[in-house]
């Protein structure tokens, strides 16, 4: 991390430098010199070069020279560099100043990216982590959050789903909400953009800043509770023009570790065979025999996947001419997935460009267009839902291809093989199955900045952000993802359009002063945003031709799914911040947002969000001095309140439902009816955040530290409320409970060896944990889909019945507490929870407990860089321990009526008394009477422990030299992403996942970690080269 | 520079008015504050009202009201599980602990009825303060009372004691009220139905399938007659009788609504509308009384559809070995009411099945039809008519009779009168979700049932239960006059 932050410094310094400097021509005094290295006396390009006490500065230039005018014969220049010690050298007279920097691994007088400006990192006072994303460039992944898995103290990120360009979920110091959404907000180049920030190439972005406690995200106040990530995109850099090409290519596999074992043709036929004999049916011909399945074993999943090329292409073009800065950025990634059929494009450029018009006014403007093109076959969902877990239970011995090698269409045996549900071929579905989505993205910022006097900056920008989705499904009647729908099935399609648009103005004043030793910097600013959404769907089937899947080509539409939406909010904020330090070592810092926002009740309109925050730099105290081996110490803590406004836009209202329209005779006629209660209070989620934390530098800052400790309490939780239906409603949207959480974080780089071989690791561990402290009054508990949310309990544990094994005899089945008129001998035995003598699920004498939890009990990564001369060499690791998942495909994959293809173990079965098998799989005896308890009543054997630790990313590189006719630089490397994950999880390949439901409970916030068999992340392996002209 | 200052001033004003930016009504759907003004919008209000009236007589009044009694079983198909919800109504096997029960059906019934109710009164809440044409007013209110009251009369058949809401729930408080004993509810029935009396239009001056006077009355009589409150149930049903609004169809396969002809016709006093098609208007009940699993072959035979499917699961709804000894010999009724079926995939027997027909009529879609649902005919009107003379001891009781007999190619009925009229309910009305009601009404639910019960157990196959196959060992261990209250219901009331 110490490589990173330098490089982060050294951008943001340069940044820093660019925004705040002022035309040299307006000073005094010229002083000019050169920097170099104190280490081997080369020229050091980029250092900065700042006049103390004033925001005058420049970056020395390629060959280290500089020239800055300085406001008199006593002014003091700093010298930075990261990576080197500050100097800070007097003036005295002198017009020229050589420098020669000696090399210092101090990170803290970096410059980090905060909300709405900039902090020396030695002074900030709150929880900011900074990651320089080009330090991962290599990573062939093709979303940002990939790469920065297990590089975030206090940050979970998971990717939930293989599927191309999709599923990444980012939790901040865990936080969560019953019903409000739970995602940071992500601002780029200071806009809060509104959607999330998977389109954005991440080749483009050269810093992410996450903000963490209170004091450092209240200053984006309604919508800083879930935290806030800082992303900075990459500005013209010191030099001449440079031109950077980076190119890999590679190939994606599914590992075969922690696929499903499920049984092959024989064992299906044998199954089968028991399952007639025991019941004392006679078996169907086709299962008489099981052996003459041998061999013959259709696996249809492994018949979904495919060996995928991915390639990137990105070209970087800067230009740093005097009196204008530009940076283009343009990329092509093209990613086909490991899923038949799935690919994923985009195509995206950005430009960034600055101008200073005069000696106090600057101007700039960003423009980021991106086009992605998207196609992933219905993979992901519950049975019918989705192909993959479709084809995990369908039967083996059903044939992919008929005698003529064709792919089938249909597969369906008589009823009386037990063949209940028929399946149509999905690999036919996922060729033909049309599930595109075309996404146009603009994101643009226009800024003004002026300095009327020293120390004063005035700034306005303009920001929108477009975004334009088509969305089109297409099931020609060849092809279904749908369980029991013959073949030809109903042809259908439903397209979704939607065009966001978002714009924002925000207007900031700062002003930097110093009074000796007292250094004050006030911010205060004034911002508008508007959001507008319109979205149209339309449902479609009976298609007169296959090849034209037009709208006027189809008989029907459907009118239940042919809808238009429109959603718009509006937010207007004033924002103040005020900070103060003495010396640089006693640092205060004091902010406050207060947000008007049309999602709140009219009674409740507008929100305050207040932090406070301070510091103290221990190290700088002289009774400290004189321990050699601390570089650097500070204790600081903050203190304050954010809000969380995703509640919906329109959820204070009584809205009418105005499709409730009833028939008389054969005539329609429009009906409406209330649909919801209207709630003028409803207001923002409110969270209360205080936290400690120590940085800690070691050893000439070979050993950095950081630890914070965090407890935040979530109140007025947007909760839908559930009212007793007798009202006419289902629920009243309200601010009720609370939720507290807490954590420990602890961050370490070392550097362990320099010289030849240099070493640095990096590493960290967070701890969260939470407890809902109350809900709604006379309510103590939610239900997710498999899920309770209880109070004094973990938010959102897997609740349902407890296992234990199997009626093993008639004497165990007499003695036990039985399910009335169901269990039987062999049949699933559960725990009598509530003591009554009968199992019960629901109602007053629930037996159902808590059976685990999907959050882990700790998450960690580590970083390992080494670089020996020519060659450099890294490993990402990262894990996570105590997380359970809840595997939700068993209620088919070991569904005991043999209406499915199953678990290999389910042929461990009971079968009798004297042949009991493992003790896990109950009795099939009785059908679906008996069966369907251990099927249907989910319960502890569905939930299991998905510790894991994943080697993320492994990649070698070499620089070449002597080239140097040909190129400034070139590297090339081998890069290998998911190498291979290390977990005791059984019930799939992904022990991330955390299934979208897809109709079958809310998958929200209240149901997390369901495996409902997903799409696979792959095991990606490429090669490429990064050329610098 | 001024110009920049300038500049900035401007930027600084483009937000003049917060509190205009910052509210923003849906441009999607309308909200309560600007709604319930004009005659369309309690036009549209009080149609909002009948919609889950459909849900009601499609997916659970048969289960209630029919196959929680001896007309209909269903038929087990062993392969399929998950079953149990409906199993449970049938075999009057309801679990239920301090009188709640998790039945989905159950607990769906009454959301529904509520639903109703609550539409209901946000019309009635609001309809007095505005000004509209008085005749369409008083058709509006005379609806919304009319279904209100029959909400409440089906809540308290099937539950007995139930939260009594007459006004609109505005906040969360008020969402759960005390149980009110049956006979306010009944008392509240009456009210407000007396009421709709006065408002309603007869039916030759109402849109066909709204509710009329002629409803409005035999609603009233119907709770008369639960109440055994013969006099004033008589008086009812002879106006109903003297309106001359309503005739017997010539033929008894004729009183059902088909799929787009023959809605509301003579006979219909009042009918659940259907409407086929994509509008979401349909129903496919008719789809519930089939036996599984079935071909889409045989679902064509049945339903005439072009693009039938395969329908798996369990069938529900299966005429019993009981009703279809009920019809005397020569019943024109039988054959209009019941047919059969046989299933290739069948599991019981050869596989051919008894199936309710009277409901049925060629469709053009899978799973969508439009045959409106019978809630009151007018025999039922003259079945009533004769129950309550004939309690009163008045002969003329046989000549409301047998105006129903004779349609259905019958004699005059012999023995005892009473039971005459009894059993011709169950089979003139037979399916149509009375029997249940008949039985609870007329104090012979439990000795029935039980009956009933140990002749399933006795003979399992009878009742299309596969060979080998038994009925579950909880069936017939819980028969009660009463639906448990839903216990997701009792989670949230602080009341029960």
């Amino acid at each position: 991390m110490g490589k990173s932050l330098k490089k982060i410094a050294r951008t943001f310094i340069f940044t820093f430098t660019l925004l705040l400097a002022v035309n040299v021509q307006a000073q005094d005094k010229a002083v000019t010199g050169t920097v170099t290295s104190a280490i081997d006396s080369q020229e050091l390009p980029g250092v900065n070069v700042l006049e103390k006490g004033t925001t005058n500065g420049v970056v020395a230039d390629f060959d280290g020279n500089y020239s800055i005018s300085v406001s008199g014969e006593d002014a003091i220049l700093v010298f930075s560099y990261v990576g080197f010690t500050t100097q800070e050298i007097s003036v005295s007279g002198k017009t020229e100043i050589n420098v020669a920097m000696t090399e210092d691994a101090t990170t803290l007088d970096e410059v980090v990216l905060v909300g709405y400006g900039t902090q020396l990192k030695r002074e900030i006072t709150g929880s900011v982590q900074t990651v320089d994303v080009d330090d991962f460039r290599d990573m062939p992944v093709s979303q940002v959050a990939q790469k920065l898995q297990g590089q975030l103290t206090g940050v979970q990120i998971n990717q939930t789903t293989g599927k191309p360009g999709q599923g990444m979920s980012v939790r901040i110091r865990g936080q969560l909400s019953v019903s409000g959404g739970s995602d940071p907000l992500y601002v780029i180049d200071g806009f809060p953009i509104t959607g999330g920030i998977n389109a954005i190439n991440p080749d483009e972005i050269e810093t992410i800043s996450v903000l963490k406690d209170a004091a450092s995200t209240s200053l984006y106040g309604s919508r800083a509770a879930n935290g806030v990530v800082l992303i900075t995109t990459k500005k013209g850099r010191a030099g001449e023009t440079n031109v950077s090409l980076n190119v890999s290519t590679g190939f994606q596999t599914v590992p075969m570790r922690g696929r499903l074992e499920m049984m092959n043709s024989v064992e299906f036929a044998q199954f089968k065979n028991e399952y007639y004999s025991d019941q004392g049916d006679p078996v169907p011909s086709i299962f008489q025999n099981p052996s003459q399945y041998e061999g013959q074993t259709n696996d249809w999943y492994d018949a979904l996947l495919q060996t995928a090329p991915v390639q990137s292409y990105n070209l970087t073009v800067t230009s740093n001419k005097e009196k204008s800065r530009t940076t283009v950025i343009a990329g092509v990634y093209k990613q086909d997935g490991v899923v038949l059929n799935s690919d994923y494009e985009r195509y995206s450029l950005r430009m960034n460009s600055e101008y200073d018009i005069s000696d106090k006014v600057r101007v700039g403007f960003n423009l980021a267009p991106s086009y992605i093109k998207d196609n992933t076959p219905r993979t992901d969902g519950s049975r019918g839902q989705g192909i993959l877990f479709n084809a995990l239970h369908t039967w083996p011995i059903m044939p992919i291809y008929d005698d003529s090698g064709e792919l089938t269409y249909f597969n369906r045996l008589p009823s009386s093989t037990g063949n209940i549900f028929s399946y149509a071929n999905w690999v036919r579905s996922a060729q033909e199955i049309v599930n595109e989505t075309k996404d146009i993205n603009l994101l643009t910022n226009a800024f003004l900045e002026y300095k009327p006097i020293p120390g004063l900056t005035l700034k306005t920008s303009i920001n929108s952000e477009i975004y334009n989705s088509r969305y089109k499904f297409f099931s020609p009647s060849t092809a279904t993802f749908r369980i029991n729908r013959p073949i030809p099935a109903t042809s259908e399609s439903s397209r979704n359009e939607l065009n966001n648009f978002s714009w924002l103005n925000e207007n900031l004043a700062t002003y930097d002063r110093s009074f000796g030793d007292h250094d004050f910097q006030v911010l205060g600013g004034f911002t508008y945003q508007e959001f507008r959404q319109d979205r149209t769907t339309i449902g479609l089937d009976t298609f007169s031709d296959d090849r034209l899947p037009t709208i006027q080509g189809a008989a029907n539409i459907n009118r239940g799914s042919t809808n238009d939406f429109v959603q718009e909010w509006s937010l207007v904020s004033f924002l103040s911040r005020l900070t103060y330090n003495y010396k640089g070592k006693y640092l205060l810092t004091g902010s406050i947002r207060s947000d008007g926002s049309s999602r709140f009740g009219s009674e409740n309109r507008w929100g305050t969000f207040p932090s406070v925050s301070a510091g103290w730099v221990a190290s700088d105290e002289e009774f400290l001095q004189n321990i050699e081996s601390l570089s650097m110490a500070k204790i600081r803590a903050s203190y304050g309140v954010t809000g969380n406004n995703n509640i919906g836009n329109y959820t204070q209202y009584a809205l009418i439902n105005n499709v409730q329209n009833a028939a008389f005779g054969n005539d329609l006629v429009p009906g409406s009816a209330v649909s919801s209660l209207s709630n003028s209070n409803l207001g923002w989620e409110t969270t209360k955040q205080f936290d400690i934390g120590l940085d800690l530098s070691l050893f000439n800052d070979r050993l950095a530290f950081v630890y914070d400790y965090y407890t935040k309490n979530t109140t007025n939780l947007l909760f839908n409320v559930q009212v007793p239906q007798e009202s006419g409603f289902t629920n009243f949207s309200d601010n009720i409970g609370e939720i507290r959480f807490w954590g420990h974080e602890f961050g370490i780089n070392t550097v362990n060896t320099t010289g030849k071989l240099k070493w640095t690791t990096s590493a960290n561990i967070s701890f969260n944990r939470n407890v809902v402290e109350s809900l709604a009054d006379g309510i103590d508990r939610v239900y997710g889909s498999w899920h309770v949310t209880k109070v004094g309990e973990p938010f959102g544990q897997f609740y349902g019945h407890i296992a234990d094994g199997n009626y093993l005899n008639q004497a165990d089945l007499d003695s036990s507490p039985q399910v009335p008129g169901r269990s039987t001998v062999g049949s699933i035995k559960l725990i009598d929870v509530n003591g009554d003598g009968v199992i019960t699920r629901g109602g007053d004498n629930d037996d159902r407990a808590v059976m685990g939890n999907p959050f882990p009990d700790f998450t960690y990564g580590i970083t390992n860089t080494l670089k020996y001369g020519n060659f450099d060499f890294t490993v990402v690791g990262t894990g996570s321990q105590g997380n359970e998942l809840l595997v939700r495909h068993l209620f088919s994959t070991t569904n005991l009526d043999g209406v499915f293809n199953m678990l290999k173990a389910v042929g461990d079965r009971f079968r009798s008394e004297a042949n009991p098998g493992a003790g896990f799989y109950g009795t099939t005896v009785g059908g679906g009477n008996v069966t369907g308890i251990e099927r249907d009543w989910v319960n502890s054997r569905f939930v299991t422990d998905a510790s894991y630790f994943n080697i993320r990313n492994i990649t070698l590189g070499y620089t070449l030299s002597g080239i140097k006719n040909y190129f400034k630089s070139a590297r090339i490397y081998a890069s290998a992403q998911n190498v291979h994950i290390f977990t005791k999880y059984w019930g799939g390949p992904n022990p991330e996942i955390s299934t979208q439901n897809n109709g079958q409970g809310d998958g929200g916030n209240l149901s997390q970690g369901v495996d409902l068999s997903g799409y696979p992340v792959p095991r990606t392996i490429t090669f490429g080269v990064n050329l610098n002209f | 520079m001024k110009k920049i200052t300038i500049l900035f001033g401007i930027l600084g004003l483009l937000v003049t008015s917060c509190d205009d930016e910052l509210t923003i009504f849906p441009e999607d759907s309308l909200s309560a504050d600007t709604f319930f003004k004009t005659e369309a919008d309690f036009e549209q209000a009080v149609n909002g009202a009948y919609v889950p009236l459909r849900t009601i007589v499609d997916n659970r009044a048969w289960l209630l009201g029919e196959m929680h009694s001896d007309n209909t079983y269903y038929a087990r198909n062993v392969l399929f599980g998950a079953t149990e919800q409906q199993e449970d109504i049938a075999d009057f096997a309801i679990p239920s602990d301090n009188g709640v029960t998790t039945n989905t059906h159950v607990t769906n019934q009454y959301i529904q009825d509520y639903r109703i109710i609550a539409r209901t009164n946000q019309i009635l809440a609001t309809i007095d303060e505005v000004e509209l044409d008085a005749g369409a007013k008083a058709n509006l209110k005379g609806q919304a009372l009319f279904l209100r009251g029959y909400a409440y009369l089906e809540l308290v058949r099937y539950f007995g004691s139930v939260p009594l809401h007459l006004v609109p729930v505005t906040t969360r408080e008020e969402a759960a009220l005390p149980l009110a004993s049956s006979e306010s509810i009944y008392a509240q029935i009456v009210t407000d139905v007396q009421e709709a009396i006065q408002l309603l239009p007869v039916k030759s001056q109402q849109t066909p399938g709204r509710v009329t006077s002629g409803a409005a009355r035999t609603l009233l009589a119907n709770v008369y007659m639960i109440q055994q409150n013969w006099a004033q149930a008589e008086t009812l049903l002879r106006e109903v009788v003297q309106s001359n609004e309503y005739s017997l169809m010539a033929n008894y396969a004729d009183a059902f609504s088909g799929n787009t002809a023959n809605k509301n016709n003579a006979e219909s006093v009042f009918e659940v509308q259907f409407k086929e098609g994509p509008e979401g208007l349909d129903g496919n009940f008719i789809y519930a009384f089939m036996p599984r699993p079935i071909t889409a072959e045989e679902v064509a035979s049945l339903t005439g559809t072009s693009n039938a499917q395969p329908v798996n699961g369990e069938g529900n709804n299966i005429p019993t070995p009981d009703i279809i000894a009920a019809y005397e010999a020569g019943d024109l009724r039988k054959n209009a009411s019941i047919d059969s079926i046989t299933l290739s995939g069948g599991f019981w027997k050869d596989g051919t099945y008894p199936i309710i027909k009277k409901f049925r009529d060629n469709h053009s879609l899978h799973n969508n039809h439009g045959m409106n649902w019978p809630v009151y005919r007018y025999s039922e009107v003259l079945l009533f008519l004769a129950e309550a003379l004939n309690e009163q001891g008045d002969a003329e009781a046989a000549t409301y009779l047998n105006l129903v007999r004779t349609r259905a190619g019958l004699g005059a009925a012999a023995g005892d009168l009473g039971e005459a009229i009894f059993n011709e309910r169950r089979v003139e009305l037979a399916f149509e979700n009375k029997r249940w009601f008949d039985l609870v009404r007329t104090g012979r639910a439990v000795s029935v049932i039980t009956a009933y019960g140990n002749r399933i157990k006795a003979t399992p196959s009878d009742y299309y239960y596969p060979d080998g196959a038994a009925p579950r060992t909880n069936a017939f261990s819980n028969i009660s006059l009463l639906y448990a209250l839903p216990a997701s219901e009792s989670d949230l009331s602080p009341e029960f």
